[in-house]
């Protein structure tokens, strides 16, 4: 029997006008992975940074090594072996690996900083849990997945044995989230104890000896790893059952409706420039873009919209040349989208509801007439979206910035889907958004399909793009690496085609 | 408007009154007695209801422009220049115009005065709608070219030839008709009520106005809905100009009767304080104007009876500015602790 590390019991905490975790209980014990997990908002890293003493809950006790506290501070955590990797992460761009591992924990030798004894340690980690970094590279040029390795070896480096991950696997390829597996299993053979926070239900149950599972700052409840099912963890999690996964509905494409030909875009960064992106969509099939993060999907939607000005190439939608245009005109020709970035460019979250989900049609009757706003037909306009989407609150004149993320997004998607437009580009649609909205959301998708749609789901959830892509496009470095249909692609070979190889 | 907000302009305005008392009880004096003659300085007699209107209306319409520019997130200082530039085109389209009957020369005037100050309310629109040249340097520096030309103008190929600097009078069909007179309040006022009026139905009844809104919220959302960000930002400067511009007609054609250089002091920038408090709601905006002329207009008053200083009712202002930008600011924050959860 092992013996419990953590007990935390009876925790509240309250933001402003948020109960963010509510008699909330956790128990860690020696040697384990206990995974947490719960849909976005459900106070997953709000009761983690209690226990890492970022906040001090209203009431509750933390019990570390059987002794108990009302709260802790950040310094008394790391002093007791409890470190945490943030879901952002927090190292500085413009300092070494090195810099930022010993940062605040520098080794001296006399007034200098020991940079062997500090090297030795790193290579140590490297050596005993497969933690490889460059010790000598600016943060800002390593990849992710070292970021995270960096995160890791940190709050090793400050004697860290129990070791908390806020969603380390969102930002990961399913290569890196294998390989942080093999990280995380090898340090708990060593002993250390692990809180992995996700909501990936596949990889909690192939890592996690336990799962706790919180819903709207409660606990709800904790299983067993090994006995634990993904269908009984989606249900905890959601309160009621859910349908996700799947397969592709069957579909039979008709006309090309957008095709992308030899497309240059300057990009944000020097990997996300697109080079010569080529691709059609027909009607009636979702083509999925899959891809890690900033490897030119975000340019490649923009250009497509007309929010992003295209070098080279062309952009035909409906037969029409559209490069370059307005995005008005875009639209005109057919073509309604989903941005990513829903608080950007996807809402005025200073306006309300009816506003935003009337904004792609407010020009034309019945919404307006001669350009005068009738406001009757935009309420009745915004009452039907609203009850057909399963907008909540369900109240024409709520502002845009009080809606939860999934629920933001459902006005996003409404206005844009509503629209029945030829073309839909989704991109990142279910991106921080929470179980149930993303089930609506998706078959939305399937729906646009089924009408005639041709969809282009971009998208770095590659269950998401295999359960709804007909084919799928995977982009590295403003390329597209490779297109497969959905029946020969699975996340192995995908996953291969976005860290640029080839199959 | 939500009816807490209302609740707390009404709240800061008794609060800054409140310290305002404070103050005249500093300087020995009875905040009572002052109050009470600040009070029948602007609504006992017509001179003095007519003093307050007065001022109400070039108060309330460059206090609306600022608003407007303010909806296309142009900070706009320069509606003072806006003011002198339609002061000076209307007064010359009312001089220079002879024989037309009021009916025509009232509204030439007005629409010379808006097209005039509209193109100038373009310029800085579109320099950083197109350019990304920040607006405020730009504006301030626009009224000195503005105040400085129609000196110049005055003093030459426009002037009266009269001992001071003036244009020369406006023909009598281009002038306003007053009432509650002795006070030259005149029927500029209804203009500026109508104005303000057709301003709100535009922007929150018409399509235009819808675009204008959302491009002033989030230029990034617009674009992307179809919405040209940056015309609507230059649109957005000229109806600002326009209405900056018919303020100085409206002073040219109703109170004084001809351009008189260097004839405000500084109205447009009073004008620019009741938006800001106002949190740019148009539907504040002529409250505050409102009060605004009481208390400039009740100050003459209360100095004459009973000593205080009507530079004291400044002060008031300024105080009135301050606890208006904390409250702005507390809200800001609450929105802000509110959008920082969503990201989680
Ligand atoms: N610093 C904060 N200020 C205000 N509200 C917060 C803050 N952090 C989290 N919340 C709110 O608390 C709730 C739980 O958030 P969080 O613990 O981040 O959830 P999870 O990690 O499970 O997605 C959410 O409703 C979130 O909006
Ligand atoms: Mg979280």
């Amino acid at each position: 029997m092992s013996s419990i590390l953590i007990e935390m019991s009876g925790i509240n905490k309250e933001f402003p006008g948020v109960k963010a975790v509510q008699d909330g209980m956790f128990t860690l014990e020696e040697g384990e992975i206990h995974s947490l997990v719960g849909e976005n908002g459900a106070g997953k890293s709000t009761l983690m940074k209690i226990l890492y003493g970022m906040y001090s809950p209203e009431s509750g006790t933390i019990t570390v090594r059987g002794e108990s506290f009302p709260s802790l501070t950040p310094k008394r955590a790391i002093g007791m072996g409890i470190g945490m990797v943030h879901q952002e992460f927090m190292l500085v761009r413009e300092m070494t690996v090195l810099e930022n591992i010993i940062l605040g924990f520098e080794p001296r030798r006399g007034a200098m900083i020991d940079r062997r004894a500090a090297l030795d340690k790193i290579d140590y980690y490297a050596r005993t849990y497969g933690l490889s970094v460059h010790p000598d590279k600016k943060v800002g040029e390593i990849s992710v997945g070292e970021a995270q390795r960096v995160e890791i070896i940190k709050t090793m480096y400050r004697g860290a044995e129990i070791l908390v991950l806020d969603e380390p696997t969102a930002v990961l390829t399913p290569q890196e989230s294998e390989q942080l597996f093999e990280i995380l299993r090898s340090m708990k053979k060593d002993g250390k104890s692990i809180v992995f926070i996700s909501h990936k239900l596949r990889e909690v149950l192939e890592i996690s000896d336990r799962v706790t599972v919180m819903r709207g700052g409660r606990h709800i409840a904790t299983l067993d790893g090994s006995s634990a099912t993904a269908p009984e963890l989606a249900r905890l999690m959601v309160g009621r059952e859910v349908f996700l996964g799947g397969t592709p509905v069957p579909s039979e494409p008709g006309e090309v409706a957008l095709s992308v030909e030899g497309v240059y875009v300057p990009g944000e960064k020097e990997l996300s420039k697109l080079r010569g992106v080529s691709f059609s969509v027909r009607r009636g099939e979702i083509l999925g873009i899959a891809g890690v993060n900033g490897n030119g999907q975000s340019e490649l939607a923009e250009a497509i919209a007309g929010l992003r000005p295209v070098q080279r190439g062309r952009v035909v939608l409906g037969g029409v040349e559209v490069q370059n245009m307005p995005p008005r005109k875009i639209r005109e020709h057919g073509l309604s989208h989903i941005p990513e970035d829903r608080n950007l460019r996807g809402l005025d979250r200073q306006s309300d509801v009816k506003e935003n989900l009337a904004a792609c049609s407010f020009s034309e009757p019945p919404l307006s007439r001669g350009g005068v706003v009738n406001w009757g037909r935009v309420r009745e306009f915004a009452d039907d979206l609203i009850r057909s989407y399963d907008i909540r609150p369900a109240g024409v004149d709520v502002p845009a910035a009080g809606l939860s993320g999934g629920n933001a997004q459902k006005v996003v998607v409404a206005r844009e889907v509503s629209g029945r437009a030829p073309v839909l580009l989704a991109s990142q649609p279910t991106r921080g958004v929470d179980i149930g909205s993303i089930e609506t959301i998706r078959a939305e998708l399937n729906r646009a399909k089924k009408e005639g749609a041709a969809v282009v789901l971009i998208s770095s959830d590659l269950e998401e793009i295999l359960s709804l892509s007909d084919r799928i496009a995977v982009m590295f470095e403003g390329r597209i690496t490779g297109e497969v249909s959905s029946s020969e692609a699975d996340e192995l070979s995908l996953g291969l085609l976005m860290t640029g190889g080839r199959r | 408007m939500t009816r807490t907000s209302w609740g707390a302009t009404l709240l800061t305005i008794l609060l800054s009154l409140a310290i305002g008392a404070a103050a005249i009880m500093l300087l020995g004096y009875d905040p009572v007695e002052a109050y009470y003659q600040l009070f029948r300085g602007a609504f006992v007699g017509k001179f003095n209801i007519g003093g307050v209107f007065e001022r109400f209306v070039p108060l309330m319409l460059t206090a609306l422009a600022f608003a407007v520019s303010a909806k296309v997130s142009v900070f706009n200082v320069g509606v003072e220049g806006e003011l002198y530039l339609g002061a000076m085109a209307a007064a010359w389209a009312g001089y220079a115009l002879t024989g037309l009957h009021p009916v025509v020369h009232v509204p030439v005037c007005f629409a010379l005065a808006m097209v005039v100050a509209g193109a100038w309310g373009a310029i800085p629109g579109a320099l950083k709608a197109y350019w990304r040249v920040n607006e405020v340097c730009v504006t301030i520096l626009m009224n000195y070219v503005a105040i400085f030309f129609t000196s110049y103008l005055v003093g030459n190929p426009f002037s009266a030839r009269t001992s001071i600097p003036r244009t020369p009078s406006i023909e009598e069909s281009a002038k306003l008709l007053r009432f509650l007179k002795p006070s030259r309040v005149n029927i500029g006022l209804f203009v500026a009520i109508g104005v303000l009026l057709l301003v709100w139905w535009v922007l929150y009844h018409t399509t235009w106005g819808f675009r204008l809104r959302h491009t002033g919220q989030n230029p990034d959302f617009s674009e992307y809905v179809g919405i040209p960000p940056k015309k609507v930002m230059v649109w957005g400067m000229i109806l600002s100009g326009a209405i900056g511009g018919l303020a100085g007609a409206i002073e040219v054609m109703g109170i004084h009767g001809h351009f008189l250089d260097n004839f405000s002091p500084g109205i447009a920038f009073d004008g620019m304080l009741a938006s800001l408090i106002a949190k740019n709601d148009i539907r504040m905006v002529p409250v505050l104007a409102l009060f605004l002329a009481v208390l400039k207009t009740g100050a003459l008053g209360m100095e004459r009876f009973t000593g205080v200083p009507k530079t004291l009712i400044d002060t008031i202002i300024a105080v009135f500015i301050l606890l208006a930008a904390m409250e702005a600011l507390f809200s800001w924050k609450r929105r802000g602790a509110a959008s920082a959860g969503e990201g989680a």
